[in-house]
This record gives structure tokens, C-alpha cells and sequence, in this order.
């Protein structure tokens, strides 16, 4: 007898690779080649059957009758109702899924090149937001799962990595991942349990499938820029303004006319590299992987690079027992630039507005220029003169070990670790800034040393009766954190040819501590099905954690969810048009203790760093630094969801729609205090915050003929409330002006708060305010103040779209946030003429002389009046954007055959190709606060995104 | 798993466990110490509101909120003015918990004697935060408690009276006077602590201060600082600010600091380019005012220690309007050592105790007295007694102390508390002529008799509802 051949092809006749081919009832399987060609491993007996399955086609399945070959044609489906969603803890069947989850596949990321898993989920799936606070190559992203769910504590979603949640995304490799689910409701999230509260993104990498080894090769390389540019006055009137406001220098010295914007923005280059081998032999699966990533950013000096080495491996060691491991180590390295600040401290962005035309770069003995009229450092100083860079070396690693003890039962132990170090050095010389200058040099070395480790045991049961689906499932998980820091700073060098801080004579700053963590939690988990119809997911867990009291350790979290597939009861089982239909409800509680202080329940008495000297020596010096509160406990979040799944045409079109609403109490809360007890803020659990929504997402093929079309969209609303809180909160200090924002009951998370503009008298030329009465005055009180802005979208939304035609494919992907405000915190220095910054082209228009008629107020040195916080710089910052367009074309398979080569992608993208918002600032999509919970929408001479152009090629053999 | 679970702090201590042993309370009084280092009130902020407000200083430097300092149209919403009263309330907490913890402490290690000084210590650091607090705002409220609890309906506290306030700075001190030593083991310690003649000298300035001022009272606790075993006296004023006779004899206390890894930012902010080595605008520039106060004075030797003229490449509004001209820079600290100068304010120096006593004489009719007094300053920078016009009448005795505590104290944060305890503060703000040379007009300074106080922080009242706010 013989192996039996065959070749898979699609509706057209053409030929399907990557179909996955499994003897039923049994583990062995292979796939198809480039050609659609396959080979079955293992010799068949009459009586068995072959199932085919692949991404987008209708699950086959087909009798072996004896035959020597076997041709199937497979029909497309984007349903894929027996694709397997990976869940918290195990997988499950899409079709009985109950609770809200999204998925984002290997197609999806095989469409553009990404450098970052945050870019993969981005407007993929409806109800996550993925925040790019700016553009640098180091930054991370952040998520926010249905709204932000806390103020004080994380609102940042559980990482799982292949069973060892995470929280720093940046060193994961994109091109690792499988897949990604993320789990948004409660019931879905609830197995995760306290940390489960923000929802959770599970990541999958790659395991090895094919009998033949497989081997690929990736890379991309890369430009880009910043997308637009600000028009800032020249020289000339520069000195105009100047003049206008009293101020005086030798203007003859001054004659350079410097584009600072040109000198701090640069093109950025990336390119990336990445090999991977796997394969499955015998009983054991393997995949190995080594990728790098090197990255300059769009502003000067700033960079990044990452390497990746990766191994998966699985291996049956007897029929009962499975064992295998993940392991991913990455060195990460990166320049930082300084963005956020003003020109006065040293921000770079800002520094290339502010910084006036008229100077050049460096004087003659080599030091760099500032200002003329107040010693501020022009920008490259700061890019420039500082050497500086981070590096992280970090392990994320686990090994497990499957039971099958009997039918049925399994059991899965997993030990899994992340541990990371990381450094940042720099050092600035003595000659070249005067701050260097007065500190006659500085050298700073600090050290994170972080570790982790999760034990997880769990007990697993399935069973069936008749037509009742019994899985349960029970285990405990022990976590444990540590935290190592040590921070040094010397300064007073001789020169600046040795850089690390032992050179410098003097010890300015020399700090060690540590900090640790821990968590123990018990779950446990029923999902019951009756005749696939009646779908029901009961989960209970019992969190307890060492930040809170003894007695308010453990937290207990239940949660239920039940699904209806309606499509699949007599009276519509035979409606053609209909091929799934299945409503979901579900209602849970989840716990969050994501808070930065360990020790929060503790009042703290922390030793001061030089201590005190008497009798002319330093002596340790303590202060109490937290309010004790030893009743603190968990923050809740109790949600529910209802939730719909439809497929129409046999999965042509496919609709999912969620409502939610997500009530977080007993907020872990750092409430502030009146500063007269010595204290800003205390550790509480107060407040309530409430998230509501409503997200769907739609996927049709449009067509599937020669050419192919696919859209897939996705729209999500949500409202955020401050349901009750103890007391408001002013926050967002921006530069001497107070406040920005609001924190109060009855408004939204992000509430931009300040006072209404009214106008310029024309007689002085001053800024009209409103008084809360609407009177107009010149000096309006604090009282006066309102919310005049927010910056939560009305809706968020993604779109991408398909086409290909044979070798080729095109794939657009929009991307856009309607109805929300920014308070363009940049214009306060670009456009309130109150000192020597150089100013937008925007003061031109500025009052001069009584009579004048004008938006602009004007020039008031020193004095902020006609600036203040207000509605004038409160813009529109909804944007639409073509987030990537990619051209791609698989070479086929006749040109390749010949050099054994089984596949060859060469694509083009565009990213950030065009952006349609009527924002003034570099960009819309940033947030000088990064990922803060309560300061959003204010940007402040943020790092803009950029614009690029990737071209990239893939090879498989 | 409860051992798992149960962590203790690794590198901190708590509440619990903190305070039990003698060098515990020691690194908790130290603590509180620190304030005079670490908070930017007592390194600066205190400066600016005692001199920058006043006619001494101008605002320099390019900062909105120091300039609404110098030209009176200070706000709530300053943030300078919310730091300071945090930042004072915060070295406050720090002297409560040491009363608070200081008796229960059971260590052989802690002699019943030391226990006293440092309860005594306590007392005075609170006093004289509360003297800071009620010159600048007004009431405020009483904390005499460590704080131990959120609940606001213990945290948000109103505000006690004025006369309230100095009444509890006076039982403060007195307990200081009764629980210090004159002295402690060395001249360097005397002077980084607190003494009973600091505490005595305190007492003497905070009855001055005070509403319902007794100056016999004042004179009284004068003695106690005069008979001292410290024996201050006055040294060459050449010597104060030389940044080499640290914790001098005329030195009552002062704030320590070491050059380099525990010192002073200040200096750096005032000092021209010869010396801090860059030439941004710097802060604290000395005006027209009191320049002309020492020229008129012929008082070269306080002139030469307050102020140093340099060229600079900017403009000053007061000074001049053309590049490249000379302009005079804050000089009483005369180290940068590169934002970590050992040099340091005095909090209490014995000349100060000399012209209260001068102030009280005067006040109590002994016009004589307080001229001989006043001559003792005079004599050592070489400038001739007080003529017979100042002694003919207590208004001129008083003019003559005014004066010659601006020139002796200028930059070292007293002349707005001084202007105010004479009454002279809203005549002298309003008839001040300091020409904008940018304008050639004088620079209006609208003072009122509500511009005395600081406003309480809008931060402050945002989050304590039973808090008013001072008439703006």
C-alpha cells in the first residue's frame, strides 16, 4: 500500500496552499505545498476520513475509499466557525464562544510590516484603542479595552505571551505571533481574574506543523518622515515681535537663518531581518526564530534596536504525556529624545518652534548657540551633546508539562518566567552646553533588575452525555514579582573622553532598592454546552495579594455568560440564508490591584537621599512618605454584555455586535489630600466609573472570482463617566499655567478644563475672558473656569480592504477617531508672545495698535493673562487616516519551483499615507501624558507619527 | 501562603516599626530637618517673597509666576504659591510625627535628657514653620497632630485666627526654651540645631510679628538669647557671606549644607557667568532702590556683599536696554559649585536679635537705647552713628531701624515682614519708582493692604472645602 497524493484546489481551480489536512480521530496531519499538492504521511485505511480545513475556505471533509489520489475542491467561507479561538487557559470552538473576544490572525499581520504587536491590533478590533502617545521608535503602546476603567490603577490589559502574562509589549517580535485573541468582557476575561479587569490580549507564537522543514526569510526596509511642518516667524519678525515687547541685543550679530524644524527633523531609516526554521518530526514540533530590527527615528538622534531569538518546542514523550517550552530572549537598545518640555527645559520638539532663525548651531569654540535673549540652548544641544541610551536584555520563558491521565482528564503544570535588566546611561561633556558647563560635566548610570515568576497547575475535564458538552476545569496560579533598582550620578569631569560615571569627582546621587509582590489565586471553570444550541460559561475565582491588609487580602470574583445559536434550532435550520446565528449575554465581576506601589496599605517612612548634615557630616534623615490605610482592598469592576453573531450567506457577510457596560467601585484611588496634613494624596478605594458602549464589526467578501475582494470594519462607541468621587482632581500642570484638566462626578475621564476666550479688545489689545455670569473681563477668577473640551472620541472605527487577482494582492487599512478635542498645549509657547521663544506665523495677525481687529491678543512680556488656559487652543482633533496601503505580489509557483523556492512575496507599504484632520499641531494621534489615565488629549510638543515607506520581501523554501 | 503573601517593605520602613529606637527618632528629627534643604521654599521661594516682593529685589530670570511675585499680582492658581504651602505643611507633618513618637520610644539608648532636646528640637522646627505659614497667609489651620487618616472630616481643618496661630508658635517656643540646651557638644552642632537661644530668638521675632505684640515680652526673650553660653556676638560682616566661616559666632542657625553632594541650588540662579559658568538671565536682580540706599548710605562693605555688577549679552527691563551693559546680580551667596554650593541662608543671626532689641527699646520710649544698638551694627562696616535728627523723635528711630535693617538684611528674605510689622508696607510698595525702560514708564505696583497675605492656594482650596479664601 501507498501513501495517498493529492492536490486541493479552490472553487476557480486554482491551487490552495496552507491547507491543513488531518486524519480525524487522530493527531496526524499534514499541509499543502505551494501547487496545492500534499502527500499524507501515514499509510490510510479504507473507512477513514480526511479533514481539510484552512483560513477563509469551508472545512471539507472526505472519505478515503481506497483511491491511489484524491482531488478536493474547497469552497470559501470567511466563516470559519470551527476555527479555534484561543481562550484564557485552553481553546474553544468559535461557534461556542459566549463572551466578547476579537481576533486578529496571521493574515492580518502578514499584510505590513509592523515593529510592534500595539500596530497589529490597531483598529483591528472593534472596542480595543490602541494610544500612540507619539512617534518615537521607543515608545510603547498603550490599549484600552472598552474605555479606561480606573484612575489611579492600570487600565492597561493583561498580556498573556503563550501562558506567562506581561505587561511591556515592546520586545515581543511581531513576526513570532500566531495569532492574537483578546478578551474583553468579564466572562471572557474572568478566568484571569484580578488581573483581568482591563481586559486581556492573549498572544500565540508560532509552533512548527509541516512535515518538511520550513524555512523563511523576512525583511523590510524602510523610510520616514514627519508629515507636516509649522510655519514660524523668520528673522525679521523675530526681531519685530522682540522689539515690540522691549527687548534689545545686537541684532548685527545675528544673521543666520537656521530652519530649526529642517535641523531637528531627519528621515528615518529602518530595516528589519528575520529567520525562522520549523517543522514537526515524529512526535515533536519545533520552531526557531531570529529577527532584528534597527530604527532611526524622524528626530534627530533618536533610534532603536531590537534583536530576537526564539524557540518553541513540543515534544510527546508517551501517549500520556506532553511536554514543551517557549522561550524568547530579546536585547533591546534605544535612544530617547526629550519631548514634552518646553525650550527652557530642554524640549526638542518645542526647542524647534521656540528657537529663534537667527542663530546658527555651535559658536566658534565649539559650544552650541542659544537664544540671544534669554540662554536658552538651541535644540540640537540637546539631541546632540547628551550621550545616552537604554538597553534591555529580557527572558521570557516557560516549560510545561500535559497529563493525559484518563479519558477525559488532563492535567497541565507550567512554570513560566520574565526577567529583564535594563540600563540607561548618560553623559553629558563640560564644555559643549552651559548646563554641562556648570555642572563641569555629569554622568548618570541607572538599573532596573526585574523579575517574575508564575506557577500555574491545572486540572482539566471533559466529558459528553448523549447531547450534553461538559468541560471543567480547576487550578491555582502562584505569581511573584521583584523589583531591583540602583541609580548613580557623578559629576565634575575631567573631559569627555571617559563617559561612565566613575570619572567624575564628585558623587552627586548613589541609590539601591528593591521592591517585590505577589499574588495567589484559585479558579476554577464550567462551559456546558446542549446539542451545540445552548452554550453556558460559569467561572469563579479567589484572588488574594500582598498589596492590600490581611484581612482584606483575598478578593472573590464570579462571572457567567450564555450563548443561544439560534441558526441552529429546527425552525431556522433549514433558512438557507442564515448560517449562523447565536446571541450571547454575559455578567461578571473582576478585580484590579495594578497599582504602582507595592506596599500601598503601609504608611512608609522613606529615608532621604543625602540626609541631613550636622555637625558637618550627612545623618539619615527619614520622612513619612504614605498615609497608612490598611483597609484597602480590591478594585471591582462588575460588567455586563449582550452580544450578537450573525453569518448571512454562507459567511459572506458576517456581523458580531456587542453592547456592554462596565461599572468599576471601591476605585484604588490616590485620592488628594488637603496638603496641610502633610500628605498630597492617600491610597483609598473610592469613586465609581462607569464605561458604555456598543461595537461592531463587519466582514463581507464583496467578491470571489477571478479577483477577490474582501472589507472588514469595525466601528466602536464609548462614554465614559465619573460616577461619584470623593473630591475633584485638577491635573495636567502644564508649564506654569495650572491645571488642564478636570476630574469630577458627572464628566468623562479627560475633561479639558480652563477658561472661555472671548475675543481682543480692540482699544487694548488684551483677551477678553467669559465670566461664569458670560461677562466679558479681562481678569476672570479661577472660579470661572468650565470644561471646554474632550478628548474622548464619539466613535473610533477601522476599515480594511482587500483585493487580489491572482499573484497580486492590494489591502488598505483606515483608521480614523471622530469627535474629540485637544488642547494644542504647544501654542501657549508658539503663540502667547510672552517672552523671547520664537512664535508661529500665527502672531503676525497679533493686535499692534488700538483700533486693530483680531483673533490674536497682544504681545504681553511676562505675562500670561492673554494666554491662559482656554477654549482658543481647544481644536478638533478628530482624524482620518490611511494607516497603511501595501501592494504585494506572490511570484507563482512555475518561476519558483525550479529553485526550490516554495514562496515569494515582494510588497510595497505605505504608512500614515494621508491624514484628513483639521488639528493644527504635527499631529492628532498623540498625548503628551502617554497613557494616563485621567490626562488625556493635550499635546505639548509631542514626538509626532510619521510618515513611511516600507518595501519588503518574503521567502519560504 | 500567608508567608507568600505577608511582604514587608525592603527598603522602607513603616509606621510600625519605624520610629521605636533612639536612631530612629534621631533620623526622624533629622528628617524634619531636611525641610531647610529639600523643599524649594526654604532654599528660594523664601527669598523671593521676602525680597523679590518688596522693593530690595526685582523678579530677573524669565519665570511668569516670580514675576507676579515682584509685580504684586500674585493669584491663587500660582503654583509657587501652592509648593510653599505644601511644601511648609509637609516639614510641619515631620515635627508632629517626632512628637508624636519621640516619648514612646524604650531604648536604654535614649538618655531622658536627649529625649527632652529632642521634643524641644520639634517644638521649635513647628514654631517656626508656623511663623512662616502666618507671615505669609494669614491664619491657617492648626495641625498639631501627625496626620493619620484620610477621612476628611478630620483632614479638612479651617482656618485658625492670626492671633491663634502666633499664640501657639509662643507655647511652642516656650516649650523649646525650656527643653533645649544653650549648647551642644560642638560649634558646628549649635548652629545646626536648635538652641535655647534660637528658640528664644524666634520667640522675640514672632512677638514683634505678632498682632497683639508685647515688646517687653520681646526684650525678655532677648536676655535669654544675650545670656546664652553659645555667646553670640557680631563678627566682620565681611565674614558672613565669605563661604568660609560656616556656623560663626554671630550665627544663631543656620541651614548646613555640604559643597557638592548635599548643597545648595540657589546660589546658581542668582550668580553671573564669571562665577556659575553660564549666562542665562538669572533671578533675584538687585534694584535701583537699594542700591541707591547703600550708595546714600556710603555703605560700601553691605553693597559690595549684596551685590556684584556684571556685562551681560540680554537686556534688563530695569537696568538696561542695550546689549552688552553691566547689571548688578544678587551677591549674599557667593558660591555656585555648580547647583550644589555649600553656601547657605542664616535661619537666626545674632545682628537680627541686636535690631529687635533696638526695635523694642524704641517702641517702649527708650529712643537712646535703641541707638546704641543700632550703632553697634553701624560701627562694624565702618558707618558712623545715628545722627541726633533719627534719634529726635520714635517715628525717626523707627525710620533709622527700617533702613538699616533693609541694608543689613537684604537677600536674606526679611524686608516684606519688616516693611509690614512697621506699617510701612503699603505706603513703601506705592510710592516705589522703579522706571520699565521698555516703556520709560514707572512700573505700577497698585499695592493694597490686601496684597499683605499671599491668597490661599486655589489647589488647596479645591480640595479643602472649609477653607476661605483671603480678600484679593
Amino acid at each position: 500500500q501507498s501513501k495517498l497524493n493529492g492536490e486541493v484546489t479552490d472553487n476557480n481551480g486554482e491551487a490552495l496552499p496552507g491547507v491543513t489536512i488531518q486524519k480525524i480521530g487522530d493527531t496526524e496531519g499534514t499541509i499543502t505545498d505551494m501547487n496545492g499538492k500534499f502527500t499524507f504521511p501515514v499509510v490510510l485505511e479504507v473507512g477513514d476520513s480526511l479533514r481539510f480545513s484552512s483560513i477563509g475556505m469551508k472545512t471539507k471533509t472526505a472519505a478515503y475509499t481506497g483511491q491511489l489520489s484524491l482531488k478536493v475542491k474547497m469552497e470559501t467561507s470567511v466563516i470559519g466557525l470551527n476555527e479555534v479561538v484561543v481562550i484564557g487557559y485552553g481553546t474553544q470552538a468559535k461557534k461556542d464562544v459566549t463572551g466578547a473576544v476579537a481576533m486578529v490572525g496571521a493574515e492580518d499581520m502578514k499584510a505590513r510590516a509592523n515593529t510592534q504587536i500595539g500596530a497589529l491590533i490597531q483598529g483591528k478590533a472593534p472596542g480595543v484603542q490602541v494610544l500612540s502617545s507619539s512617534g518615537k521608535p521607543s515608545e510603547g503602546f498603550r490599549i484600552r479595552i472598552r474605555g479606561t476603567n480606573s484612575i489611579n490603577a492600570g487600565s492597561e490589559p493583561l498580556y498573556v505571551v503563550d501562558g506567562v502574562p506581561t505587561q511591556d509589549t515592546r520586545a515581543l517580535n511581531p513576526a513570532d505571533i500566531e495569532n492574537v485573541t483578546v478578551l474583553k468582557d468579564a466572562s471572557s476575561a474572568a478566568i484571569y481574574g484580578s488581573q483581568g479587569s482591563n481586559g486581556v490580549v492573549l498572544i500565540t507564537t508560532k509552533r512548527g506543523n509541516t512535515d518538511r522543514p520550513q524555512v523563511t526569510f523576512d525583511t523590510y526596509a524602510g523610510v520616514a518622515e514627519v508629515w507636516k511642518m509649522q510655519k514660524v516667524l523668520n528673522g525679521e519678525q523675530y526681531r519685530d515681535l522682540m522689539t515690540e515687547m522691549g527687548q534689545n541685543t545686537e541684532w548685527d550679530k545675528y544673521q543666520e537663518n537656521t530652519d530649526w524644524q529642517n535641523k531637528v527633523f531627519q528621515k528615518g531609516y529602518s530595516q528589519n531581518y528575520q529567520v525562522s526554521v520549523s517543522g514537526k518530526s515524529n512526535k515533536t514540533n519545533y520552531y526557531f526564530s531570529g529577527g532584528y530590527l534597527d530604527q532611526t527615528g524622524v528626530v534627530r538622534t533618536s533610534e532603536m534596536q531590537r534583536a530576537n531569538f526564539k524557540i518553541n518546542l513540543d515534544q510527546e514523550v508517551t501517549s500520556w504525556l506532553k511536554v514543551g517550552t517557549r522561550m524568547a530572549y530579546t536585547s533591546y537598545s534605544d535612544v530617547d529624545v526629550k519631548d514634552n518640555l518646553d525650550v527652557n527645559q530642554g524640549g526638542v520638539i518645542l526647542g524647534s518652534l521656540s528657537t529663534p532663525p537667527i542663530i546658527g548651531v555651535k559658536n566658534p569654540d565649539g559650544t552650541y548657540t542659544s537664544n540671544p535673549l534669554q540662554n536658552w540652548e538651541n535644540p540640537l544641544a540637546h539631541t546632540d551633546a547628551p550621550v545616552r541610551g537604554y538597553s534591555n536584555q529580557r527572558m521570557l520563558a516557560n516549560v510545561y508539562a500535559e497529563l493525559q491521565l484518563v479519558k477525559g482528564l488532563s492535567f497541565r503544570t507550567n512554570f513560566g518566567i520574565d526577567n529583564n535588566n535594563d540600563v540607561y546611561d548618560y553623559f553629558l561633556d563640560p564644555f559643549s552646553t552651559s548646563y554641562g558647563r556648570a555642572l563641569e560635566g555629569q554622568g548618570i548610570n541607572s538599573t532596573n533588575n526585574n523579575g517574575y515568576f508564575t506557577f500555574e497547575n491545572i486540572l482539566k475535564y471533559n466529558t459528553s452525555i448523549k447531547k450534553h458538552q461538559l468541560d471543567f476545569l480547576a487550578g491555582s496560579v502562584i505569581q511573584k514579582w521583584n523589583w531591583e533598582s540602583t541609580h548613580i550620578e557623578r559629576r565634575k569631569f575631567s573631559g569627555g573622553n571617559i563617559q561612565t560615571p566613575n570619572a567624575g569627582a564628585v558623587i552627586t546621587a548613589a541609590d539601591a532598592r528593591k521592591s517585590e509582590k505577589s499574588n495567589v489565586s484559585l479558579m476554577s471553570r464550567v462551559n456546558y454546552s446542549f446539542a451545540d444550541r445552548y452554550l453556558l460559561t460559569v467561572n469563579f475565582r479567589a484572588d488574594a495579594s500582598s498589596i492590600f491588609g490581611q484581612d482584606q487580602r483575598w478578593g472573590y470574583f464570579p462571572s457567567a455568560s450564555a450563548g443561544w445559536r439560534i441558526s441552529e434550532e429546527a425552525f431556522l435550520k433549514d433558512v438557507q440564508v442564515i448560517s449562523d446565528l447565536k446571541l450571547r449575554a454575559g455578567w461578571g465581576i473582576v478585580g484590579n490591584d495594578q497599582i504602582g506601589s507595592p506596599y500601598a496599605s503601609r504608611g512608609l517612612i522613606g529615608s532621604s537621599n543625602n540626609g541631613y548634615p550636622i555637625g558637618g557630616s550627612s545623618q539619615p534623615g527619614t520622612y513619612p512618605s504614605s498615609l497608612e490605610n490598611r483597609s484597602l482592598k480590591w478594585e471591582e469592576s462588575e460588567q455586563i454584555n449582550v452580544g450578537l453573531d450573525l453569518a448571512l450567506y454562507n459567511g459572506r457577510l458576517r456581523v458580531t455586535a456587542d453592547a456592554y457596560q462596565k461599572d468599576t467601585r471601591d476605585l484604588l484611588l490616590q485620592s488628594p489630600l488637603p496638603t496641610s496634613t502633610g500628605f498630597n494624596s492617600a491610597w483609598r478605594n473610592v469613586g465609581q466609573l462607569q464605561n458604555r458602549g456598543i461595537e461592531f464589526n463587519i466582514g463581507t467578501l464583496n467578491i470571489d472570482k477571478a479577483v477577490s475582494w474582501n472589507t472588514d470594519f469595525n466601528i466602536s462607541f464609548n462614554r465614559n463617566e465619573v460616577i461619584s468621587l470623593v473630591d475633584d482632581m485638577y491635573e495636567g500642570q502644564i508649564a506654569g499655567r495650572g491645571a488642564a484638566i478636570l476630574v469630577q462626578e458627572g464628566l468623562p475621564l479627560g475633561s479639558i478644563y480652563g477658561y472661555r476666550y472671548a475675543g481682543v479688545d480692540p482699544k487694548t489689545g488684551n483677551a477678553y475672558y467669559l465670566t461664569k455670569e458670560g461677562e466679558t473681563t479681562f481678569t476672570p477668577t479661577p472660579e470661572d473656569r468650565e470644561i471646554i473640551g474632550d478628548a474622548n472620541p464619539n466613535f473610533i472605527y477601522g476599515m480594511t480592504n482587500t483585493v487580489s487577482y491572482k499573484g497580486w494582492s492590494l489591502m488598505m487599512f483606515i483608521e480614523g477617531a471622530q469627535g474629540r478635542d485637544m488642547l494644542n498645549a504647544t501654542r501657549f509657547d508658539t503663540e502667547g508672545m510672552t517672552d523671547p521663544k520664537n512664535q508661529t506665523s500665527a502672531v503676525l495677525r497679533r493686535w499692534r495698535k488700538e483700533g486693530d481687529i483680531t483673533d490674536i491678543p497682544k504681545a504681553s512680556w511676562g505675562n500670561r493673562d492673554n494666554s491662559r488656559i482656554s477654549d482658543r487652543f481647544v481644536e478638533d482633533a478628530s482624524y482620518l487616516r490611511i494607516k497603511a496601503l501595501t501592494l504585494g505580489y506572490n511570484f507563482p509557483a512555475s518561476w519558483l519551483d525550479p529553485a526550490s523556492i516554495s514562496g515569494l512575496r515582494v510588497y510595497v507599504t505605505g504608512e500614515n499615507l494621508f491624514t484628513w484632520t483639521n488639528y493644527s499641531g504635527f499631529d492628532p494621534e498623540v498625548n503628551a501624558f502617554g497613557g494616563s489615565n485621567t490626562v488625556q488629549g493635550i499635546d505639548y510638543g509631542t514626538f509626532p507619527q510619521s510618515r513611511s515607506l516600507i518595501i519588503g520581501l518574503n521567502v519560504t523554501f | 501562603c500567608n508567608d507568600f503573601l505577608e511582604l514587608t517593605p525592603i527598603s522602607e520602613d513603616t509606621v510600625e516599626n519605624g520610629y521605636n529606637s533612639a536612631p530612629q527618632i534621631e533620623a526622624a528629627l533629622n528628617g524634619a530637618y531636611e525641610s531647610f534643604q529639600t523643599t524649594d521654599y526654604y532654599v528660594w521661594d523664601n527669598i523671593l517673597l521676602g525680597d523679590v516682593r518688596s522693593d530690595n529685589f526685582y523678579a530677573g530670570g524669565d519665570n511668569p509666576e516670580v514675576f507676579e511675585y515682584d509685580l504684586l499680582t500674585t493669584s491663587p492658581t500660582n503654583g509657587r504659591v501652592n509648593k510653599a504651602w505644601s511644601e511648609i505643611y509637609n516639614a510641619i507633618l515631620k515635627a508632629n510625627v517626632v512628637l508624636e513618637y519621640a516619648p514612646k520610644v524604650e531604648d536604654p539608648k535614649l538618655s531622658e535628657e536627649r529625649k527632652n532636646q529632642i521634643l524641644g528640637e520639634a517644638y521649635f522646627l513647628r514654631a517656626y514653620h508656623y511663623f512662616n505659614l502666618v507671615r505669609l497667609y494669614g491664619g491657617v489651620p492648626l495641625v498639631l497632630e501627625m496626620t493619620k487618616s484620610a477621612d476628611p472630616e478630620k483632614t479638612n481643618l479651617p482656618r485658625a485666627a492670626a492671633e491663634d496661630v502666633y499664640a501657639q508658635i509662643a507655647t511652642d517656643l516656650q516649650m523649646a526654651i525650656d527643653m533645649l540646651p544653650e549648647r551642644y557638644e560642638s560649634a558646628m552642632i549649635d548652629k545646626a540645631r536648635a538652641t535655647k537661644g534660637a528658640a528664644a530668638a524666634l520667640a522675640a521675632k514672632a512677638e514683634a510679628q505678632s498682632p497683639n505684640r508685647d515688646y517687653n515680652k520681646v526684650l525678655k526673650y532677648i536676655e535669654t538669647v544675650e545670656n546664652s553660653a553659645a555667646a553670640y556676638k557680631l563678627i566682620d560682616f565681611n565674614h558672613l557671606f565669605d563661604g568660609g566661616h560656616f556656623n560663626n559666632e554671630e550665627s544663631i542657625m543656620e541651614v548646613q549644607f555640604i559643597e557638592g553632594t548635599d548643597g545648595n541650588w540657589e546660589p546658581q540662579m542668582n550668580l553671573p557667568k564669571s562665577i556659575s559658568g553660564d549666562d542665562w538671565r538669572k533671578f533675584v536682580t538687585p534694584s535701583h532702590d537699594l542700591i541707591n540706599a547703600y550708595d546714600a548710605q556710603g555703605d560700601d562693605i553691605r553693597k559690595n556683599n549684596t551685590v556684584l555688577f556684571e556685562e551681560v549679552s540680554w537686556s534688563d527691563e530695569y537696568w538696561f536696554n542695550t546689549p552688552n551693559s553691566s547689571i548688578p546680580f544678587a551677591y549674599r551667596r557667593k558660591n555656585a559649585s555648580g547647583w550644589a554650593s555649600a553656601d547657605r541662608q542664616y535661619i537666626l543671626r545674632y545682628a537680627d536679635v541686636i535690631l529687635l532689641k533696638a526695635e523694642a527699646f524704641n517702641a517702649l520710649g527708650n529712643i537712646s537705647a535703641a541707638a546704641a544698638e543700632v550703632n553697634q551694627v553701624r560701627a562694624r562696616v565702618n558707618l558712623p552713628e545715628l545722627t541726633a535728627d533719627d534719634m529726635s523723635s520714635k517715628e525717626n528711630m523707627n525710620a533709622a531701624i527700617l533702613l538699616e535693617r533693609r541694608l543689613e538684611f537684604a537677600h536674606e528674605g526679611q524686608r516684606w515682614y519688616d516693611l509690614q510689622r512697621f506699617g510701612k508696607l503699603v505706603s513703601t510698595m506705592n510710592n516705589l519708582v522703579e522706571i520699565d525702560l521698555r516703556t520709560g514708564k514707572p512700573t505700577a505696583y497698585n499695592m493694597t493692604e490686601a496684597k499683605v497675605l499671599l491668597p490661599i492656594p486655589q489647589n488647596e482650596l479645591d480640595r479643602n472645602a472649609a477653607l476661605e479664601q483671603n480678600p484679593l
